[in-house]
């Protein structure tokens, strides 16, 4: 019924774009560019499953290294400036909607939180939230004694995080009052909201610093790209091309680059040679029929549900528990984000839909050590619900009724604080398959998550915390937000040892030399922060050794 | 119409660049949805728009909206989350246990079906329902408070803030593309927003609203 | 009108002066009309210094166009001056209140610190033309040449240093934003040097600041090409006049220019 007026041909969720030899060009309505296409004969060097914040940028880094690359995606290829609507019902069609089924002790909620489809990925939607680890956490272990060392060293990803927030133009305060020093973003910070104030100012009655926070949506023209028109639809996509998602930056650079972009693809099962055991190629299901595309290496960046899926949907006969399980834990490990907040009623308008939902941030509880319960940290951010989120929201208090229409109407007067906050990884939490067939016949993900006590802990801590700076903000009638997650990584953990990792520092799997992981899925811990800029740092860095490893001759 | 913004309405920006063309369409189909059942029978489907009636009251000011035609709507695309509680079946599947559940519990009640009963009988039985408290016989192995906080609530009030009335109701800028916001401050308002109504002062806020656009 | 007791130095100076507050005046009225719009007069006094502006406007006008100052205009520009003076204050005020304090999120988006400057300049400058066109040769003790120089040097330099924390603001993102971060300075030091070197002539300073005013003049231009460039260009002025590069702001540095213009020419002169 959506799709009633508007031609079978121009419909990108029912017709690919990328093929013809073309790409849409996304700052040009009905514009295109050209795109050089590949034969599935013909072996490419890189196949890589996802284009979103790990599979755009790699298949970028490595085209323009001179490498031959096809990059799959289920998504469609959106034009922004035509395509997206100013509504949120309309924009769902970004997220992921196929089947997949969630148990444990706390089911994860998937969807807008965590589950994008689209050339770009969860880019496209996401909150543009652009922040750096704090380095201890890259020695999680050693140093701040909890989950698992990382085998990469902070101050190399420092250089790869400035050769994102440079790529993306992040918009970002001139001094950061956390960490180590970095450089200036390139981008200045945007306008706070009055949301925003709120948590600025509740940081002020609590002591505590708080900063404009670093996005990924220009504040100023870039390019093609006009600044921010803060019309709060962020998280249903940008209609205006001033979010920098991979959509609108990785993707066009990769196409000029000579790689090709193949949209509402669904790779189904990486094949593997049975003499060798290396990768061959990948099935992938487009127009309605089963391809198969040669391919020297494959790289899986379908993020943390549809990596694990599709290596154990690519079992065969020599890795009969799924590709590169050699160490078991594919699909183990799924870690989330807590995403609790709490939300109260102000005297004043607010009227938070305007610019985007998270413009302050404090990242005090990362840095902080003293006065905690738990390990890890969290940060939190100020919020700005559109109705349709906000009424599921109040739903979820179980208010319905006048009750629940009399809190709708204090929609302008809401003011909010919620956490992104550390979950420990723990193998019981995990991506198995079901008995249940999606749409190509291919098995559903199981998604099986349960808190554990350390997470329950910095929850109790962080909804503590909030509730005070909130009122202190002048906030009345303040409520918790209690069932919340957001994000998904730690399914294909890298690490140093093939007994406890399934890829290495470079994302090349232990088993499998030419098989490689490059997304959320690698992280053996997940911080406190927002997971978008180290996916695309640990693809910068990935690219940097393939090519390293290619002119030594060890691809 | 609202109180609370009287005489604000988001449909009036409809020509101005607030709204673009895919936003109009997609607002226009949206407006235009036809009210028949395609998914439910009618006996599902009046039960559906009774609870509707009470879930989500509307105001009898203006037409309501359909939120049942919606969700009637939502369940013939199929277009689902992209995930399901394990607990829960897929999501046409639980809306007809429930709304059969629901039928069944009215009946066993009251001797009448939920859309004959008063309004007090027919919140009881939704209380009931949220609380866990009825008998499992009739929901076919469904929990009757997973449904009623998964799928019937939720679904029901976003189907009803999906709506540009409710929009109007609750003051929301509404669409926005090309045109923003520029006044992002506490109590200010770009001449495009809704005006609020402060007590003594509800004409200056329908008069500003009546030149929003 | 004939001045009397004037020399031919001085008959040009007032009407510079007047031409130059009155660009100032000008871009005063228009800028603060659209920024207290935009704050939507939320404090009763943001209307003040509209009608402020347009009354200093109207004063320096007369002065542009060659009438003689009439004496109640000295009122007008005391007035003009304690206007930008108070705004000045209100300004620091609405920086410094707001969480952050004197952050630079604060300078960016907050009131502009030297915006009222632009009312105290125009009531200077013209009090300034109307006292040189009653026969006044000096200003507060120095010899009017270098006075006017100095105060107009001055006077670039904090309104190139405006412009430069706007234009960092929008990261320098085009080129362009850097020429009102270096062509004023430069004119400024010409300027300044021009008035304490014993020189009679100097053509470097004048073209500096005749390239100086065109390029007041330039930046509007260039304003409304970034206004072109914002979501919906043209089409979306509602937002755009707004929040886009302000239109009336890069006069100021011809008017600024106009003054200096008069200063060189009073130094040389009272060389001879």
């Amino acid at each position: 019924m959506r799709r009633e007026t508007m031609r079978v041909s121009d419909d990108p969720e029912r017709t690919p774009r990328g093929k013809g030899g073309r790409a849409p060009d996304v700052f040009q309505p009905g514009g295109w560019i050209p795109m050089r296409e590949y034969e599935d004969g013909e072996r490419v060097d890189f196949a890589i499953v996802g284009t979103g914040a790990g599979g755009g940028t790699l298949a970028c880094r490595l085209a323009e290294m001179g490498f031959s690359v096809v990059a799959f995606d289920v998504g469609p290829w959106w034009r922004p400036l035509e395509d997206f609507a100013s509504d949120e019902t309309h924009q769902q069609k970004l997220y992921w909607t196929d089947e997949r089924i969630c148990d444990g002790a706390d089911p994860l909620v998937l969807g807008a939180n965590n589950s994008g489809r689209s050339v770009g990925g969860s880019t496209v939607h996401f909150a543009m939230v652009s922040l750096r680890f704090r380095p201890a956490w890259f020695k999680a272990r050693t140093l701040l004694g909890y989950g698992v060392d990382w085998p990469l060293d902070w101050r190399e990803m420092w250089r790869y995080y400035g050769e994102v927030e440079q790529a993306l133009k992040i918009s970002g305060p001139v001094n950061y009052p956390w960490g180590p020093k970095r450089p200036r973003y390139p981008y200045r910070p945007h306008e706070l909201n009055a949301a925003a104030t709120v948590l600025a100012k509740g940081a002020e009655a609590m002591g505590i610093a708080w900063a404009p926070t670093p996005l990924a949506t220009v504040s100023a023209p870039r390019g093609n790209s006009p600044p921010c028109v803060y019309r709060g639809f962020c998280v249903s996509g940008c209609s205006t091309n001033a979010k920098q998602s991979a959509l609108i930056t990785w993707i066009p650079r990769a196409v000029r680059a000579g790689a090709e972009i193949r949209d509402l693809a669904m790779v189904g099962r990486i094949e593997t040679d049975a003499a060798s055991g290396r990768v061959s190629g990948v099935h992938y299901h487009r127009e309605g029929h089963w391809r198969f595309q040669k391919a020297r290496n494959v790289v899986v960046a379908g993020y943390a549900i549809e990596t694990p899926r599709l290596l154990l949907n690519s079992a065969s006969a020599r890795h009969p528990d799924g590709l590169a399980n050699g160490s078991g834990l594919v699909g183990k490990n799924l870690m989330v984000q807590s995403n609790q907040a709490v939300f109260g009623t102000l005297d004043e308008e607010v009227r938070w839909y305007k610019g985007p939902p998270s413009l302050a941030i404090t990242e005090h509880w990362n840095y902080a050590d003293q006065g905690k319960d738990f390990f890890g940290g969290y940060c939190y951010m100020s919020q700005g619900a559109l109705p349709v989120a906000w009424s599921g929201i109040l739903a979820g208090r179980g208010l319905w009724g006048e009750k629940l229409r009399q809190e709708m109407e204090n929609y302008n007067h809401q003011a909010g604080l919620k956490i992104v906050g550390e979950v420990l990884p723990d193998e019981r939490n995990r991506v198995t398959l079901a008995a249940e067939k999606d749409r190509f016949g291919l098995p559903v993900a199981r998604v099986t998550f349960s808190y554990g006590e350390n997470d329950r802990k910095l929850i109790r801590h962080a909804l503590g915390f909030m509730r005070q700076s909130l009122e202190a903000a002048g906030a009345r009638e303040v409520w918790d937000q209690e069932d919340d997650t957001c994000h998904l990584n730690g399914t294909a953990r890298m690490g140093n040892d093939a007994r406890s990792s399934v890829v290495d520092a470079d994302c090349r799997s232990w088993d499998v030399p030419n098989l490689w992981v490059c997304d959320g899925s690698v992280f053996p811990t997940v911080g406190g922060v927002n997971p978008s800029l180290t996916i695309q740092a640990i693809a910068c860095r990935t690219a940097d050794r393939i090519r390293a490893l290619a002119a030594r001759g060890e691809l | 119409m609202s109180e609370r913004y009287p005489g604000y309405d988001v449909l009036a920006k409809r020509g101005t660049p607030s709204w673009n063309e895919q936003t109009r369409r997609v607002i226009d189909q949206r407006l235009a949805l036809p009210r028949e059942p395609r998914f439910f029978g009618a006996e599902e489907f009046r039960t559906l728009e009774a609870v509707c009636a009470r879930i989500m009251p509307q105001p009898r000011s203006r037409p309501p909206v359909p939120i049942a035609a919606m969700i009637d709507a939502k369940l013939r695309e199929g277009r689902g989350d992209g995930y399901r509680d394990h607990r829960l079946p897929p999501m046409g599947e639980a809306w007809r246990h429930g709304l059969h559940a629901i039928g069944a519990e009215a009946q066993r009640r009251h001797g009448a079906r939920f859309d004959a009963l008063e309004p007090a009988e027919q919140d009881a039985l939704l209380q009931a329902a949220q609380d866990g408290r009825l008998a499992p016989a009739a929901w076919q192995g469904m929990d009757c408070a997973l449904f009623f906080a998964k799928r019937l609530l939720p679904d029901i009030v976003t189907s009803y803030y999906g709506h540009p009335a409710a929009w109007s109701e609750i003051g929301f800028g509404g669409p926005a593309s090309p045109r923003g916001y520029v006044r992002m401050d506490f109590d200010r308002r770009d001449p495009w927003e809704a005006a609020e109504a402060k007590p003594g002062h509800e004409r200056d806020a329908a008069r500003d609203n009546a030149r929003v656009g | 009108m004939r001045r009397r007791g004037a020399t031919p130095a001085l008959r040009d100076a007032p009407r510079a002066l007047g031409t130059a507050g009155a660009m100032l005046a000008l871009s005063a009225l228009a800028d603060s009309a659209v920024e207290h719009y935009r704050g939507s007069f939320h404090n009763k006094f943001m209307y003040l210094p509209l009608g402020v502006a347009a009354l200093t406007l109207a004063a320096c006008a007369r002065e542009a166009a060659g009438a003689r100052a009439r004496p109640r205009s000295s009122s007008i520009d005391r007035l003009a001056m304690a206007t930008g003076i108070v705004g000045t204050g209100f300004h620091v005020y609405n920086i410094g209140k707001r969480p952050g304090g004197f952050s630079w999120l604060n300078l960016f988006y907050a009131a502009p610190l030297g915006a009222p400057g632009a009312l105290l300049l125009a009531g200077l400058l013209h009090r300034i033309g109307a006292r040189l066109g009653e026969g006044r040769r000096d200003i507060c003790g120095v010899r009017a040449g270098p006075a006017l120089a100095g105060l107009v040097s001055a006077s670039l330099i904090a309104t190139s240093a405006e412009a430069a924390l706007l234009h960092f603001r929008g990261a320098f993102q085009n080129p362009a934003m850097l020429i009102p971060v270096t062509a004023p300075p430069v004119a400024a030091a010409l300027l300044a040097r021009a008035a304490v070197t014993p020189q009679r002539h100097h053509p470097g300073t004048r073209w500096s600041l005749r390239l100086l005013a065109a390029v007041g003049l330039l930046g509007s231009g260039f304003h409304a090409y970034g206004i072109g460039r914002c979501m919906g260009g043209w089409r979306n002025w509602s937002q755009n006049l707004l929040s886009g590069p302000p239109l009336p702001a890069p006069p100021a540095f011809t008017a600024l220019a106009i003054a200096g213009l008069a200063a060189l020419g009073l130094i040389e002169k009272e060389r001879r």
